[in-house]
């Protein structure tokens, strides 16, 4: 029905949508080094600040751009003084840990603020399409190409030819060279928050209005495809993010002309990955260009660890064993048993994030293998469920090391975004591979625990069962940071030129921590899937990949009693405190943001 | 307070500076007085850039005190400090390697805002770096070494400092430049600027200074007038000693 040319519009327009996110994604790379993740957040607050404007308000379009750009900014401007500059002095991962955290809290806002619920956007555009050739082109494509069109090249003057501007471009090649010119660096990252702030609002509000639809979903998207759109550009490189974004539209268009609009995300993802993978420097970068940021050694905080006496962790395992003997309450089991499932993928993520230094974004991904393998293994090979889980553990641990691995020879931030693009490809090959996953549907009817024959039905049984598995984990992972491979681990994260020079296969050494890693987090959605009995595409989602990264900060990173009890006290605490479902993200997000900048190190400081 | 004499325009007091645990310096005491060329002389890692980034409140040091003018630099950030009136020429240059020659050459007049001079100052580089005119528009990162350098020199001049701070200069140039560079040290000296320079290269610097000083490892081992240090046997002793600790 609809021509390629339709589609090439389709393309272009969405394309000039994302890249007003990812120029501003690009201008902070640029200055700061640091891949904004709470870019789209921005990009949601600017749609809902729209949708108060036009639905409440009444303003007619020019002025709705005016205010949503203005009022966007100024939220740019409060994360940049209050979220950011705080950090300069501190590890290079705080700032990334930083805006992960604002997104979440500003996301939470919105959405207690507006309720999940799905509104309206109208263009207040009249509803006409031009023919052009064999496609049609309205008003609002018009209006997007025009803000898109408009804002590259005010932004290109700007650059060129004001002084903040030169300010900006020489911040972003030399900052301590720019700060001996006297420009004043804290003024440079105020503009380029201000300006990316600015441009992702508009573009949260033009997306609203392209789809005539805002939801509190938009925001984790928006930073997806703005950070695709940008890598692909070359991270940092202005007129690359244009380009990287125009191609990105392009490439979704086509593939959903080909293959079905479910198909849209995994394209952007896999372009992605093979961006990263092949040319990780974007399409356009040219030698000159850095490389990615050497930033291993002062990733993460260093500290010593607190020194806990074995006859401590013996008491409390001890007092954890005995807890369903006591009169405790069925809530109590069921959060512990939350908490376990929780502490087995921390354990997973502390030693791939902490003690190898590949802060993961995409753990929850390990999960959703661990738990379909399982599942299936169970409902179509009838295979015992003891069995299962474990296989779902060597299948996580398999699967995800291969798709991990092509990503190996990446660092810091870009692990980070090639681990977030890959949890996603999880999630999307889940809901397309019908044949196999059911797709949207899910999995449901998934038998119960059970252990030799023995269904474990009752909370104690689980509790036991989840308890005793993820204790043998946390002793497995202690006996291994202890050995020779354990301090291998570790001199990678701190070193991974130095490690290489020792004669260490990095490569090797990765794939054993992503194997190890695996298996736990693999076992943990296992046993979740015959837990829950009904799992889909987003049961495992980054909500919990993030939830388990604040985890591990908690705890302290690489630190395996730290894993635990953070997944204990972020679980315990808001069933202590009572606290509302819809306000335990806010929570955590919080905690995240209070973490990086008081305690960096968390509870039980870095090993 | 401060026991440097009372025209020295730039003072460091029992300067000593920390990366962590590791001490960089040791009690270091430095004067630059108005007018003057003074060299810091020391092997590898010695801790000269450190002494820079000193000076320009890059890094700020534990104990002691760095006065520019009589007044303390330590509370100011390296903008306040450059508005003061030191300009740098960084190790290695440091061009803003993706902006053009004439971009580069103009953000060293950042702090500035009369125009018209800023514009008379830059045709005033281009008569005392000739070569710099026929690659205004070119990107500065595909300028061979000893033509960066010219530009780095440009550039810090282009604030109209009181005092440029310059780390190694010469390295890496060919004798020619070099011969080049010192002689534009001379120059901008006797227009008036105070150069606070950092050299490995002994004989060449104390060519050119007025005073010098010898690092080692942190440590002041020697200092005094240049022409009294450029006979003084230790001064090899000195630098054996240091490139041998580093
Ligand atoms: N940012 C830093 N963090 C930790 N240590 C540092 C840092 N910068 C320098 N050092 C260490 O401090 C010491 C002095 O370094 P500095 O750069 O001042 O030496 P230098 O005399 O300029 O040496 P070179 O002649 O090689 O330029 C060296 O041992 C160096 O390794
Ligand atoms: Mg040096």
């Amino acid at each position: 029905m609809s021509s390629w040319l339709d589609y090439t519009i389709n393309g272009l327009i969405v394309g000039n949508v994302y890249a007003l996110v990812a120029v501003g994604l690009a201008l902070i790379f640029g200055v700061s080094r640091l891949i904004n993740f709470a870019q789209g957040s921005i990009y949601l607050v600017g749609a809902y600040i729209g949708w108060v404007a036009v639905v409440q308000l009444h303003t007619p379009l020019p002025l709705t751009i005016i205010v949503v750009a203005v009022a966007a900014a100024l939220v740019g401007l409060i994360i940049e003084r209050f979220g950011l500059r705080p950090l300069q002095n501190s590890v290079r991962i705080a700032p990334l840990l930083a805006t992960i955290g604002i997104s979440f809290v500003l996301d939470q806002l919105v959405m207690l603020t507006f309720s999940p619920n799905p509104r309206a956007l109208p263009s207040q555009l009249p509803d006409v399409r031009f023919q052009i050739g064999g496609g049609t082109i309205g008003p609002l494509d018009l209006l997007i190409a025009g803000v898109g069109i408009t804002s590259a090249l005010l932004l290109f003057v700007f650059l060129r030819y004001s002084k903040l501007g030169w300010a900006i471009r020489a911040t972003a090649q030399d900052r301590d060279a720019a700060m001996q010119m006297g420009v004043d660096v804290n003024r440079v990252n105020q503009a380029v928050f201000g300006i990316a702030a600015a441009l992702g609002g508009v573009s949260g509000l033009l997306v609203g209005m392209y789809y005539n639809q805002i939801d509190t979903a938009m925001s984790l998207q928006a930073t997806l495809k703005g950070v695709v759109a940008e890598v692909v550009g070359g991270a940092g490189n202005v007129p690359g993010a244009v380009i990287g974004s125009l191609l990105l539209g392009l490439v979704e268009s086509y593939g959903v002309a080909v293959f079905g609009t479910s198909y849209r995300n995994l394209f952007a993802f896999l372009l992605l990955v093979v961006v990263l993978v092949l040319r990780p420097n974007g399409l356009f970068a040219s030698a000159r260009q850095a490389p990615p940021e050497p930033l291993t050694g002062t990733f993460i905080a260093p500290s010593r660890p607190v020194r806990i006496p074995r006859w401590a962790l013996l008491v409390a395992t001890g007092i954890f064993a005995v807890l369903p003997l006591l009169p405790v309450s069925f809530y109590v089991l069921q959060t512990l048993i939350n908490a376990w499932l929780l502490g087995m993928l921390a354990l997973s993520l502390t030693l791939v994030a902490g003690t190898i230094g590949q802060v993961s974004l995409g753990h929850a991904a390990l999960l959703a293998i661990g738990a379909y393998t399982s599942a299936l293994l169970s409902l179509t090979f009838s295979v015992p469920v003891g069995l299962a889980i474990i296989g779902g553990g060597l299948m996580s641990a398999a699967l995800g090391t291969a798709l991990i691995s092509p990503s190996f020879r990446l660092r810091g931030h870009y692990v980070s975004i090639a681990t977030l693009a890959i949890g996603e490809i999880v999630s999307l090959v889940i809901l397309n591979w019908e044949s196999v996953t059911r797709g949207p549907i899910g999995i449901s009817g998934i038998p119960p625990l059970s252990l030799a024959g023995y269904e474990l039905v009752s909370p104690i049984s689980i509790y036991w069962f989840s308890f005793i598995v993820m204790v043998v984990l946390a002793l497995l992972q202690g006996r291994l940071l202890g050995s020779h491979l354990g301090r291998s681990f570790r001199a990678i994260r701190d070193d991974d030129i130095a490690a290489r020079a020792y004669g260490l296969s990095l490569n090797r050494y990765k794939s054993l921590a992503f194997i190890f890693g695996g298996f736990a987090a693999g076992v943990s959605g296992g046993i979740a899937a015959h837990l829950y009995s009904y799992i889909n595409h987003e049961t495992f989602n980054t909500q919990q990949s993030i939830l388990a990264l604040t985890v591990v900060i908690l705890g302290g990173l690489g630190n395996v009693v730290g894993a635990i009890v953070g997944a204990v006290a972020l679980v315990g605490l808001p069933e202590v405190f009572r606290i509302a479902a819809e306000y335990r993200i806010l929570i955590y997000g919080i905690v995240l943001l209070l973490l990086v900048r008081f305690r960096p190190q968390g509870l039980l400081g870095t090993m | 307070m401060t026991n440097s004499p009372p025209d020295a325009l730039l003072a460091l007091t029992n300067v000593n500076t920390f990366y962590g645990q590791a001490q960089v310096h040791f009690d270091l005491s430095i004067s630059v007085p108005r007018g003057h060329i003074v060299c810091l002389l020391g092997g590898n890692a010695s801790g000269k850039s450190t002494t820079m980034k000193i000076i320009l409140g890059l890094v700020k040091p534990r104990s002691g005190d760095v006065t520019f003018d009589g007044a303390s630099l330590l509370g100011l950030s390296t903008p306040q400090i450059v508005r003061r009136g030191i300009a740098s020429v960084p190790e290695a240059r440091r061009l803003f390697a993706d902006m053009s020659v004439r971009e580069n050459i103009l953000m060293g007049a950042f702090v500035r805002n009369d125009r018209e001079a800023i514009a008379q100052d830059l045709d005033k580089m281009l008569t005392l770096f000739p070569k710099l005119g026929q690659r205004l528009s070119q990107r500065a990162g595909s300028l061979s070494g000893g033509e960066q350098q010219m530009v780095a020199m440009a550039r810090a001049l282009m604030s109209r400092p009181r005092m440029i701070v310059m780390d190694e200069p010469t390295m890496g140039l060919s004798p020619l430049y070099v011969d080049r560079v010192l002689e534009l040290i001379r120059t901008i000296n006797q227009e008036g600027v105070s150069v606070f320079m950092v050299e490995q290269n002994a004989s060449l610097a104390l060519e050119i200074a007025h005073e010098a000083y010898v690092l080692q490892t942190g440590k002041i081992v020697l200092s005094g007038s240049a022409r009294a240090l450029k006979d003084d046997p230790r001064i090899r002793d000195a630098y054996l000693g240091g490139s041998e600790a580093a």
